[in-house]
C-alpha cells in the first residue's frame, strides 16, 4: 500500500529507469578510462554528480534524481575509491566527502527538476497567451459583422414603414452577407477546437479519401455562393485515394477560395488542380486576382487578425488572418506543408498544399 | 384551388421555427409546429402531414427515436436537419428511414428543393412516375435505359461494366435522394459487404469517367462527402 501511494509520487516508468542506468553505466564507463591517467579520485565525484544532473534533465519527476543521487555514491565509494571494489566510507575524510557529494547532488537533481518544471510552466503560459490573442481576435472581428447586423435589422423594425423597399432590400441583403460571413468564422472556431492547440497531437479523423469527390462537393458549395466566379479543376486520371479529415480540408479549400474572391478583389477565375508527386498529394489554388500585397506575405499564417493590425483596412480584410491560420494548422496537423505565393508569369496569387498520400 | 401540403416542423429553436414557417407559407405549405419530441410522435399520427421536418436535437427524446418509431407504421417523408458536428448522426438517420438530410445552416432555396424531392418520392413510390412507365430515366445528356441495361451519353453508349450498370441504376431509382454508402453495398453486395467503401469509390471514379465531362466537376452523381452519393434529378 506505501510503496503503491510512493509510486504515485514519484511517477517511474520503464523509459525512464532505462535512461537512469544507461547514464549511470556511462559514468562509470568514463571513469574507467579516466582512472589510468589520474592519481587522484576526485574526477570520478565530478563524473558522477554530471550524470545525476544529465538523469533530472532527463526524466520525470524527482524520483530518478534522487535515487541516481545515492546510486551514485554508492558507485564512487564502492568502484572508484580506495578500497576499491568494497564499501568503506570510515576512512578518514571519507563520511564529510560522500556526505558532501550526496547533498550536492540531490540539491543539482532538484534544481534541474524544479527549471524543467519551470520550461513547461512558460510554454504552458506562451500556448495561453497565444489562445487569449486569438480569441481576442475572434471576438473583435465577430463584434463589426454583429453590430451592423443589430443596427441593420433595427434601422428596418424601428422605420419599417417610412423606409424605402429598395433600402429595406439593400440593408437586409448586408445582413445576410454578414450573417454568411459569421458562419464561415464559427467553422473555423470550430475546427480550431478540433485540431486543438498542439497540432502534433491533434485528434484528426483521417480517413481514405477521393480527391475528386472532395473537389466535387467542394465546387457545388462554392458555386452556390459565388455564381459569378468561373472555376475550374483539374484531377488526375487515375483515383487519387489521400488520408485526410474530409471536413478540414474541404474548409481549407473552401478558405482559400473565398479569400481569392474577397481579398483578391479582382478575381474571376479559380483554377484549382491536384497532382501526385511521390508520395504527396499537391493541391493547387490559383486566381487571377490582385494578389498578395508583399508586406503581407511573410505574415499570412500566423494567426493575426488583420484587423488588428490594419485598422483602416479591416472591413476589407477581416478574417484572412484568422481563416488561414486555421488552414495552416489543419495542414500542418495532416503533415502536410501550406505555401502562399504571387502568380510571377500573371495576376492573383497560388495557394499550395501538400498531404502525404500513407500514413 | 389546390390542396395545400402539410408539414411538420419539429424543432425547438423558435427563432428557426419562426423563418421556416414563414418560408414555407409563402411557398403554399400548410405548416404546424412542434417544439418537442412528445408533442411531434402525436402530431405525426394525429395530423397526418405530407412531410416533416426533423431535428436531431431536441430538449426532450432524441430525433433519431421518433425516426425509428415513425418508420414503424409509415413511409411518410421526414428531412431530417442537423448541425455540422452531427456527421455521425446524418448517416444514421438515414440508415434509419430518414428521406434526406440538410445541414445547417441551409438556404431557402436548398430546403425548399429537398422538400419537393421527399414528397415526389412518396407520390410516385420510389420510382419517377415516367422511370416506371418508359423504363427510361433521362437527365441532361445522361439516359438510364432499365430494360436494356444500358446507360447513354449523348445517345452514346457508355459502355458501363455489371456492376457500375447496378449502382448507377440504383442511383436513378432513388434520383434527387442521397443514398448512404452501406445501403449501396447492401443492395449490390449484399451485407457482408459493408462498411468497406473502398470497391464502391473505385467503381464511382470509373463511372465518372465514363458519364461525366470532368470526374471533379459532376454534373449527374454528387457526392455527399462521409455520407453516399445522389443522383440528379431526372426530367
Amino acid at each position: 500500500m506505501r510503496l503503491n501511494k510512493l509510486k504515485n509520487k514519484f511517477p517511474t516508468s520503464g523509459r525512464n529507469t532505462f535512461s537512469s542506468i544507461l547514464i549511470l553505466c556511462a559514468a562509470i564507463f568514463i571513469c574507467n578510462l579516466l582512472r589510468p591517467v589520474s592519481d587522484n579520485d576526485m574526477y570520478a565525484i565530478l563524473v558522477f554528480i554530471l550524470a545525476v544532473m544529465i538523469i533530472s534533465l532527463r526524466t520525470e519527476g524527482y524520483f530518478y534524481g534522487i535515487a541516481g543521487s545515492v546510486l551514485a555514491v554508492i558507485c564512487v565509494n564502492y568502484i572508484f575509491t580506495y578500497p576499491y571494489m568494497a564499501f568503506n566510507f570510515t576512512i578518514t575524510g571519507y563520511p564529510l566527502t560522500f556526505f558532501t557529494m550526496l547533498t550536492v547532488s540531490l540539491i543539482i537533481s532538484t534544481m534541474a527538476t524544479s527549471i524543467k518544471k519551470q520550461e513547461r510552466m512558460r510554454v504552458e503560459i506562451e500556448k495561453e497567451a497565444i489562445r487569449a490573442n486569438l480569441l481576442r481576435a475572434i471576438s473583435h472581428d465577430l463584434r463589426t459583422p454583429l453590430t451592423s447586423i443589430v443596427g441593420a435589422t433595427g434601422a428596418i423594425l424601428e422605420n419599417y414603414d417610412s423606409l424605402p423597399p429598395e433600402t429595406k432590400r439593400e440593408l437586409l441583403g448586408e445582413v445576410r452577407e454578414d450573417a454568411q460571413w459569421l458562419i464561415r468564422m464559427v467553422e473555423n472556431i470550430l475546427s480550431i477546437t478540433r485540431i486543438g492547440s498542439n497540432p502534433s497531437q491533434a485528434n484528426l479523423v483521417k480517413r481514405p479519401e477521393a480527391v475528386e469527390e472532395i473537389l466535387g462537393e467542394i465546387l457545388g458549395k462554392f458555386k452556390k455562393q459565388f455564381p459569378e466566379t468561373a472555376v475550374s479543376v483539374k484531377v488526375p486520371e487515375e483515383l487519387l485515394m489521400v488520408p485526410m479529415d474530409a471536413m478540414l480540408i474541404e474548409q481549407v479549400i473552401m478558405n482559400i477560395m473565398e479569400n481569392a474572391v474577397i481579398h483578391g478583389v479582382t478575381t474571376t477565375k479559380i483554377l484549382v488542380s491536384v497532382c501526385r508527386q511521390d508520395m504527396e498529394a499537391v493541391f493547387k489554388i490559383c486566381d487571377n486576382g490582385q494578389g498578395i500585397a508583399p508586406d503581407m506575405l511573410p505574415r499570412l499564417f500566423h494567426g493575426e487578425s488583420s484587423s488588428l493590425y490594419e485598422p483602416q483596412k479591416a472591413e476589407l480584410k477581416r478574417s484572412m488572418g484568422i481563416g488561414l491560420s486555421v488552414c495552416n494548422s489543419i495542414i500542418k496537423a495532416h503533415g502536410g506543408k501550406l505555401t502562399a505565393k504571387n502568380n510571377t508569369d500573371s495576376s492573383g496569387a497560388t495557394f499550395c498544399f501538400t498531404l502525404p498520400i500513407t500514413e | 384551388m389546390a390542396i395545400k401540403k402539410k408539414i411538420l416542423i419539429v424543432e425547438d429553436e423558435r427563432n428557426i421555427c419562426n423563418f421556416l414557417t414563414a418560408v414555407l407559407k409563402a411557398n403554399n405549405y400548410d405548416v404546424i409546429v412542434s417544439h418537442t419530441g412528445a408533442e411531434a410522435y402525436h402530431m405525426i399520427t394525429s395530423h397526418c402531414p405530407d412531410v416533416v421536418l426533423l431535428d436531431l436535437g431536441l430538449p426532450d427524446i432524441d430525433g433519431l427515436s421518433i425516426l425509428s418509431a415513425v418508420r414503424e407504421w409509415t413511409q411518410l417523408p421526414i428531412v431530417v436537419i442537423s448541425a455540422r458536428a452531427q456527421e455521425r448522426d446524418k448517416v444514421e438517420a438515414l440508415d434509419r428511414g430518414a428521406d434526406d438530410y440538410i445541414t445547417k445552416p441551409f438556404g431557402t432555396s436548398e430546403l425548399l428543393a429537398r422538400i419537393r424531392t421527399a414528397i415526389r418520392h412518396t407520390y410516385t413510390c420510389a420510382l419517377d412516375e415516367n422511370v416506371a412507365q418508359t423504363g427510361i430515366f433521362k437527365a441532361g445528356d445522361l439516359t438510364i435505359d432499365y430494360d436494356k441495361h444500358r446507360v447513354f451519353i449523348k445517345g452514346e453508349d457508355a459502355r458501363l461494366t455489371q456492376n457500375e450498370f447496378k449502382i448507377i441504376a440504383l442511383l436513378g431509382k432513388y434520383a434527387g435522394k442521397v443514398l448512404t454508402y452501406d445501403y449501396i453495398l447492401k443492395e449490390l453486395w449484399g451485407p457482408s459487404a459493408r462498411g468497406n467503401n473502398q470497391i464502391l469509390r473505385v467503381n464511382m471514379a470509373n463511372i465518372r469517367r465514363k458519364i461525366e465531362e470532368n470526374p471533379a466537376e459532376p454534373k449527374y452523381i454528387f457526392t455527399e462527402v462521409g455520407v453516399g452519393y445522389r443522383m440528379t434529378q431526372g426530367e
